[in-house]
């Protein structure tokens, strides 16, 4: 075990020095292009046109796609852990979702711009009327099962809210402002968006990583966890409140950005021993250096206009995981159950 | 024999969504002593096994060393009460040395590392199951047997003073259900309290010291293999007939046929 240990903490390090170059790229990429002294000369002198591009335009963004990226690559690991499943994502109890469709409700009805503080705000509510419902209605002590249920159907409204709102937008051009925003964006987030999403962000890593060891122990099924110590119904409620105030917050700033909590878990978790509680840190560390990259990319792809960063998690994100999945294949035929 | 009871159970009845699964259930369990619980399927075995555990709530009286289960910590309770559910479950491929460790779970703290004793704990679970050839592996690539023998350590390794087993032999060959039974033995000799269910009567008579037979909800019969598994007993609870034979492991019952 000590070597696993040991291994593990170069995995942190080798994807923290991968974050610090991709974060220094980010820095670099847009329609000004930098070289790397320049990048970073603007960022700590913040003079000239260097310093307002750097420090203005793409530190709030670089910011902003590792906190997220972490947020959605932590609440996949920590779901799969309560869960016990490797298909386990973050929108699993419809927080998304409840965000995406109280945002656009506000983009389509209050004329706020997708880019506006409004909406954000709106997102977060959303976020945090879907859990108070969830636990309203399953319940404090509820099985999982219930929860899921519960969480599927709350998911399952909000996506038609935000059909409804589509359908019913006051003019084109909102159902298309709406459209883009639902497929994710960190395009020209401030400051204001990263100090909105933070504060959520930062409790819900608080909130799911204070779980580590009860996910370590749902390897053994809920009956043995349990008594091992484990308090079922708290883990439950703690990590549904943390994934959706976290994830809530990501999507309100952000739109809907798939795949970084479904996958980032799955590129770590061998390095890791398959340890539920040990992926938590390398699953959010790979989330960061995802979206990150991906944030990148759509800034360097040729397109007519700047490609929708949700959609280029997938395209980046699904050969990693066909990867993934075509080289552990055995291992993971026995995790199935 | 003459060990004061370190778990004790009276008058305890189990309610599940409205049905009475557990009918004021009294037993003791010693230290030093196997116990092994036999009964036909649906006679709530496994219902008064998580009742014991703590897992699930109960009207009546458990007394853990003389205190009521229900007011210690969840962490207190799990210190002292091991418990193996049924099917050796196993969600993520860990490696068998990072199974056995979760043993040590109620006796951790926050995010410190094993600390010595724990090792030693896990050390010692690891040699009595023999289970170091594989304690790199992935508990998943594991054959039914060997997984069991995991299971097993992984629930000695906490050391508590109080093993409950759910079916620990379930769909395992011969040799294992055996290599279990022993183990299981050795931890009851060794001084702990170990309850055990377990389906084939064969087992009950070879290795326990004691046997609780449950019916419909109730505790029908208490005592040494020799009294409780009679023939009339047999007939009446599980419906077979039965003869008991003396062998050279002494008298184990020969089931028939289906009454």
């Amino acid at each position: 075990m000590e070597t696993a240990r040991r291994s593990g903490w170069r995995l942190e390090a080798a994807l923290t020095a991968l974050i610090v170059l991709l974060a220094i790229l980010s820095l670099m990429v847009g329609p000004a292009g930098l070289s790397p002294k320049a990048a970073l000369a603007g960022l700590f002198d913040g003079e000239g046109p260097a310093g307002i591009i750097v420090r203005d335009i793409r530190l709030p963004r670089t910011a902003l796609a590792l906190l997220i990226g972490a947020t959605l690559g932590l609440a996949g690991a920590a779901l799969q852990g309560l869960l016990r499943n490797p298909l386990a994502e973050p929108a699993l109890f419809g927080a998304p979702q409840a965000a995406a469709a109280a945002a656009s409700f506000t983009i389509a009805f209050s004329f706020a711009s997708a880019t506006s503080l409004v909406v954000p705000f709106a997102g977060i509510a959303g976020a945090l009327v879907s859990i108070g419902g969830l636990v309203a209605i399953a319940g404090r002590r509820a099985s999982l099962t219930v929860t899921l249920l519960a969480g599927l159907a709350f998911a399952s409204f909000a996506g038609a809210m935000t059909a409804l709102i589509l359908n019913l937008a006051p003019n084109p051009y909102a159902a298309l402002e709406i459209a883009f925003w639902l497929l994710g964006s960190l395009e020209d987030r401030s400051t204001d968006h990263l100090l909105i999403a933070a504060p959520f962000c930062i409790a819900s890593w608080v909130l799911l990583a204070m779980n580590a060891r009860a996910f370590r122990a749902l390897t053994l099924g809920e009956d043995a966890a349990a008594s091992l110590g484990v308090d079922l119904a708290r883990v439950r409620m703690t990590v549904v409140v943390g994934v959706a105030i976290g994830v809530g917050a990501a999507v309100a700033v952000a739109g809907s950005i798939g795949f970084v909590g479904l996958v980032a878990p799955h590129l770590v978790r061998r390095a890791v021993g398959s340890d539920p509680a040990r992926v938590l840190l390398p699953g959010a560390l790979a989330g960061a250096a995802l979206l990150t990259a991906a944030d990148i990319a759509v800034r360097m792809l040729p397109a007519a206009d700047e490609l929708r960063v949700g959609v280029v998690t997938s395209l980046i994100g699904v050969p990693f995981f066909l990867a993934m999945i075509f080289s552990e294949r055995r291992l993971l035929a026995g995790t199935a159950s | 024999m003459s060990a004061a009871a370190i778990l004790r159970a009276a008058g305890l009845s189990v309610r599940l969504a409205g049905n009475l699964i557990i009918d004021g259930a009294a037993l003791e369990l010693r230290p030093g002593e196997l116990t092994l619980l036999i009964g036909p399927n649906g006679a709530g075995k496994t219902t008064l096994m998580r009742a014991l555990a703590g897992l699930i709530p109960a009207d009546g009286s458990i007394e853990l060393n003389g205190r009521q289960l229900a007011t210690l910590s969840t962490r207190d309770r799990a210190r002292h009460i091991a418990y193996l559910p049924q099917g050796h479950i196993f969600h993520w491929p860990m490696s068998v040395a990072a199974v056995v460790a979760l043993g040590r779970h109620p006796h951790a703290d926050g995010f410190a590392p094993l600390t010595d004793a724990d090792r030693e704990a896990v050390g010692r679970a690891v040699a009595a199951t023999a289970i170091e050839p594989w304690a790199a592996r992935a508990v998943t690539t594991l054959s039914g047997g060997e997984r069991a023998r995991v299971a097993l350590a992984r629930a000695l390794a906490t050391q508590a003073p109080i093993l409950l087993a759910d079916e620990p032999t379930m769909s395992l060959d011969p040799r294992h259900q055996l290599v279990v039974m022993e183990l299981l033995a050795r931890a009851a000799h060794d001084g702990g309290a170990v309850l055990a269910i377990v389906h084939d009567l064969t087992l009950a008579a070879r290795f326990a010291d004691r046997v609780l037979m449950m019916e419909r909800g109730r505790l029908v019969a208490e005592g040494a293999p020799r009294e409780v598994l009679t023939p009339a007993r047999i007939a009446d609870v599980f419906a077979v007939e039965a003869t008991i034979t003396d062998s050279a492991v002494g008298p184990i019952p020969v089931l028939r046929r289906p009454i």
